[in-house]
């Protein structure tokens, strides 16, 4: 059972369309233990749907995907994707961390809370056990001091950063960004990524659809590069930004730079 | 012609009005209370996403909020027992139809409040590894909880003005108390200014008690 794959993330042929709209199609990836890949391209190009699709935010309509060894759905002989049975997938997004865009901090909670429930509710921690961790986790994004703070009194970039403490506090094997900085003013887009380096540093698996090629760039261990609902070009960020193959490449990075 | 007031009329028929109140109070706490369990299924039937539920619980709501609360009562009273042949006291059939009546507007209540709560907040419950049951309980009713107390008071008050109904159907509550007196003593300027200044107080009352609980739930917000 504890058998340690070198792969964390492995998706074959996957397809996903909202009725007759395809917006993925034949995607296969491989994400290595350790591994920071981070996923870039237009809007609607995909990379989203593509990264919730791992979690199964966004059920998928055919392919496969394993996530550390272990299936995130139901695989049909025909290729259709079904949904796991609702205890099996929670149990397996339990372990996979997710932070969003708009940080979606339980607005009720404070800061601490926020960390702490899904220790409590989820793992069965004691009380006590969670806010020791969750007062760990909120002095790992420097936010000790906010943690009795409800998430209005918090700037952008400190919700986001407890919202990483929060994805933490469940010991994720991976962590899934989307966007994490999209909806931050310019001088908090700073603070965010450097945790997610730091993160990054401490050899977490990470998942990242962002818009900051700099941290792409200075981060990354692979670039994905996707256009229509396909993966147009990939590989290290020396390889795509330095020398794109592909045209389209050229064009979207000349557009964002 | 003397226009004289004689206020201690009420003072006289205290006894007679408190008892009204009492009825009254009765009369649209149980109509309150079993509306609610009433809306709150008519409102998960409604959200459902199986046609057999969502279809009842819309026609439901519809003809509650659409025909005039006075019919309602007088078919629970006069018709009902007819159709199905059960007998209820006019105080039964009374608070039966009030507690429909005011489940239509709950259930639409709970459905808002429900709706209201950001989807973004469901997801992050998601990843976290919530189920669907620890999601609804944690997270969602408790968001969703306080963005219904508003609605919800608006539908207490106007369900205790609407309990004055119930005096059509010989119910002896505030109002049919007050019709009562009025008629014995021919005093109907002061009982019916009286009357109305109970149900004015009782009604700001409600309103107070809310407002300083949605004070004390918003500190998050």
């Amino acid at each position: 059972m504890a058998e340690v794959h070198d792969t964390m993330v492995r998706i074959e042929g996957l397809g996903k369309s909202f009725g007759a709209l395809e917006v993925l199609r034949d995607i296969d990836v491989e994400v290595k233990r350790g591994e920071v890949v981070v996923l870039i391209g237009a809007s609607g190009s995909g990379k989203t749907t593509l990264l919730r699709c791992v979690n199964c935010l966004e059920v998928p309509t055919r392919g496969r995907i394993w996530v550390d060894g272990e299936p995130m759905g139901i695989f049909d002989q025909g290729g259709t994707f079904r949904l796991l049975p609702e205890r099996a997938l929670s149990s397996r997004r339990a372990q996979i961390g997710m932070v969003f865009q708009r940080f979606n901090l339980f607005s009720h909670m404070t800061a601490l809370r926020n960390v702490t429930l899904a220790p409590v509710m989820v793992k069965k921690m004691s009380e006590a056990e969670a806010e020791e961790l969750g007062d760990r986790l909120l002095a790992k994004v420097g936010l000790s001091d906010k943690r009795h703070a409800y998430p209005s009194r918090l700037s952008g970039g400190q919700q986001q950063r407890v919202a990483i403490a929060r994805a933490l506090a469940m010991n994720p094997k991976l962590m899934l960004f989307d966007e994490p900085t999209s909806s931050l003013d310019p001088e908090l887009v700073g603070e965010v990524l450097d945790t997610m380096k730091q993160l990054a540093d401490e050899g977490m698996t990470m998942v990242v659809v962002t818009h900051e090629m700099s941290f792409a760039r200075e981060v990354g261990d692979r670039i994905l590069f996707l256009h229509q609902g396909r993966i147009l070009e990939q590989g290290s960020p020396e390889e795509v930004f330095a020398r794109p193959r592909e045209e389209r490449t050229r064009a979207f990075l000349s557009r964002v730079k | 012609m003397s226009s004289t007031f004689h206020f201690g009329i009420v003072w006289e028929y205290l006894g007679y009005l408190l008892a009204g109140v009492k009825i009254t109070v009765l009369v649209t706490t149980a109509a309150l209370l079993f509306g609610a369990v009433v809306g709150l299924f008519v409102a998960l039937g409604r959200m459902s996403k199986r046609r057999w539920l969502q279809w009842p619980a819309i026609a439901y709501v519809e003809i509650f909020r659409n025909t005039p609360a006075l019919i309602q009562l007088m078919w629970a009273y006069y018709c009902l027992p007819i159709l199905a042949g059960i007998n209820l006291s006019a105080i039964v059939a009374a608070t039966l139809a009030l507690a429909v009546n005011g489940g239509a507007y709950i259930a639409e209540i709970i459905r808002g409040g429900i709706q209201a709560v950001d989807r973004g907040q469901v997801e992050a419950a998601k990843t976290l590894g919530f189920t669907h049951v620890q999601t609804l309980r944690k997270i969602v009713l408790p968001q969703a909880f306080r963005k219904m107390i508003p609605p919800f008071v608006n539908e207490m008050v106007s369900l205790l003005k609407f309990s004055s109904l119930v005096s059509v159907l010989g119910v002896a509550d505030l109002t049919y108390q007050a019709q009562v007196v009025s008629t014995t003593t021919f005093r109907p300027i002061e009982i019916f200014t009286f009357i109305a200044v109970v149900y004015f107080v009782l009604c700001t009352a409600l309103s107070y008690v809310a407002r300083r609980l949605e004070i004390r739930l918003s500190v998050s917000d």
